[in-house]
């Protein structure tokens, strides 16, 4: 039951959430006075993020930066292509979700001038069973549940591939995709059943496919037993990193660099590391 | 100018969305004609006046209209699975769209019936007729019009229900535009996908309008 209420909250929460956006444009330029007096007041911030863990990280970075005169205004998004789309257009100062290759992706297709600043943390993507206990287990023709997110097919493919169950043939700096997939053995079925990120949880529930790759923070909100299901998880060496990205002109402004110094801090690696009991993993300097 | 749409995959979401939407129709009418009746019936001053019935009615309608898709869907899972056998796919979509629906239509029924002349009614009583023979012979042809362009509403916000379901991998033309147009940024697909639902609204319309102006009296 606290669970169904949990999803039904998150789910409205979701909701609500989408339709807020608009910020002040411009916070003032510190940087820019030299001799002027110094600026007492608290200069707001807005960063755009995804609800778990960025938001909750940026939630427990706020009194730091308080600490620092700057405000975090934390602008939560339930997708990932608006938090882009609202950097662009000046919604949100920075924004905090996506990883490098999705970055680049971005970036290519709709000529955005971003430039990530640092990494905060990585969130392994794990492929997920009530039934079987390691890949190699999979039944033939097994239902792999995926999302509709392709990038996220360029994460979940090479952990089959790790695992010797399918052999993908993609160029050098591409992200896979199903189609790329050119041996399969076991008839592997990926992504017949695609759904939105944040049903994947609900659907491992409830028993669906014969396993459901999950990107971590959907893992977390769903409260599934992450030790007990995981089955398999990216490797250590094709982590991808969490971004703090802003727009070009922005890179060295005082309070985005703040802002990724106190992310970067110990306190905060402390906290990623106690919260998420290892499924979010800090990445320090 | 077109080289960049996949025309197998925009068939299946089309047909995908067909199917969804038509057994959706299909269910909310009959449905929402029956709560709709009984909201009617219960209500002051007509034939199986209950004020307890109708409350109860009235809230459960008003409950599930107010319910978001997305949550309706989640809490429908259960439900879903014991009916389907899935929360995933097309036929999975289905109890969410028709719940979603029904209460929606239930009320435009209502208001067809309200619009009825009372003294056909009263008359029809007059001369001996049942409430059975009331309901099938004066109410429900004398609102037939008001039905049938409240179902060609309804219909219509099916169709962009339909293309929420993507949400539980029911495919269909809305989440087929998200999938390979919006997050591709292949402009031609969105463009594609959006023209063929409007053609699908295009046409139920015209189907809505012929039935509801070859049943008009007036």
């Amino acid at each position: 039951m606290k669970k169904f209420l949990h999803l039904i909250g998150a789910a409205t929460l979701a909701l609500s959430l989408a339709a807020c956006g608009g910020t002040d444009e411009e916070a003032p330029d510190t940087g820019a006075d030299e001799a002027g007096e110094p600026q007492e007041e608290a200069v707001t911030l807005s960063v755009g993020a995804s609800a778990v863990p960025h938001a909750e990280i940026l939630e427990a970075a706020k009194p730091l930066l308080a600490e620092e005169g700057i405000e975090l205004e934390i602008v939560p998004f339930q997708d990932y292509i608006l938090p882009n789309h609202a950097l662009r257009d000046g919604d949100i100062d920075a924004n905090y979700f996506q990883t490098p290759g999705y970055l680049e992706m971005q970036i290519e297709e709709n000529d955005y001038d971003f430039v990530s600043i640092g990494e905060v943390h990585a969130e392994p993507i794990g492929i997920y069973s009530q039934e079987y206990s390691s890949l190699d287990e999979l039944p033939e023709g097994a239902n792999i549940i995926m999302s509709d997110s392709i990038s996220d097919h360029g994460r979940i493919l090479p952990i089959f591939e790790r695992a010797g169950l399918i052999e993908l043939d993609v160029a050098e700096g591409e992200l896979a995709t199903v189609d790329n997939i050119v041996s399969n053995p076991k008839n592997l079925r990926f992504g017949e059943t695609q759904v939105e990120a944040r049903m994947l949880a609900p659907s491992f529930e409830s028993g669906e496919g014969d396993a459901v790759a999950i990107n971590t923070n959907y893992a977390l909100e769903g409260g599934i037993d992450i030790e007990q299901y995981g089955i398999a998880f990216e490797g250590e060496d094709v982590l991808q990193p969490n971004l703090i990205v802003v727009r070009a002109e922005d890179e060295e402004r005082p309070e985005v660099l703040k802002l990724l110094e106190v992310l970067q801090s110990e306190e905060i690696e402390q906290f990623i590391l106690e919260t998420y009991n290892g499924a979010v993993i800090p990445i320090s300097q | 100018m077109l080289n960049e749409v996949k025309w197998d995959g925009l068939w299946n979401a089309t047909v995908e969305t067909v199917y969804m939407t038509g057994i959706s129709v299909a269910a909310t009418f009959f449905l929402g004609l029956i709560l709709g009746l009984i909201l009617y019936l219960t209500s002051k001053g007509n034939l199986w006046e209950n004020r307890f019935i109708n409350q109860l009615f009235s809230l459960f309608v008003n409950v599930f209209r107010s319910i978001p898709f997305i949550i309706l869907i989640i809490l429908l899972i259960p439900f879903t699975r014991a009916l389907v056998g899935s929360m995933l796919g097309a036929n999975a979509a289905l109890p969410a769209l028709i719940i979603g629906a029904a209460p929606f239509y239930a009320r435009m029924v209502e208001i067809a019936l309200r619009e009825i002349d009372k003294g056909v009614i009263e008359a029809s009583k007059a001369m001996g007729a049942s409430n059975w023979t009331i309901i099938r012979k004066v109410l429900i042809p004398e609102a037939l019009p008001a039905l049938l362009s409240g179902i060609t509403v309804t219909a219509i916000a099916l169709v962009s229900y339909t293309a929420m379901a993507g949400v539980i991998g029911a495919g269909g033309l809305g989440h087929f535009a998200f999938l390979e147009g919006f997050q591709r940024s292949n402009s031609q697909i969105t463009f594609v996908a959006t023209i063929v639902i409007v053609i699908i609204v295009f046409i139920i319309q015209w189907i809505g309008d012929y039935f509801t102006n070859k049943t008009d009296k007036r």
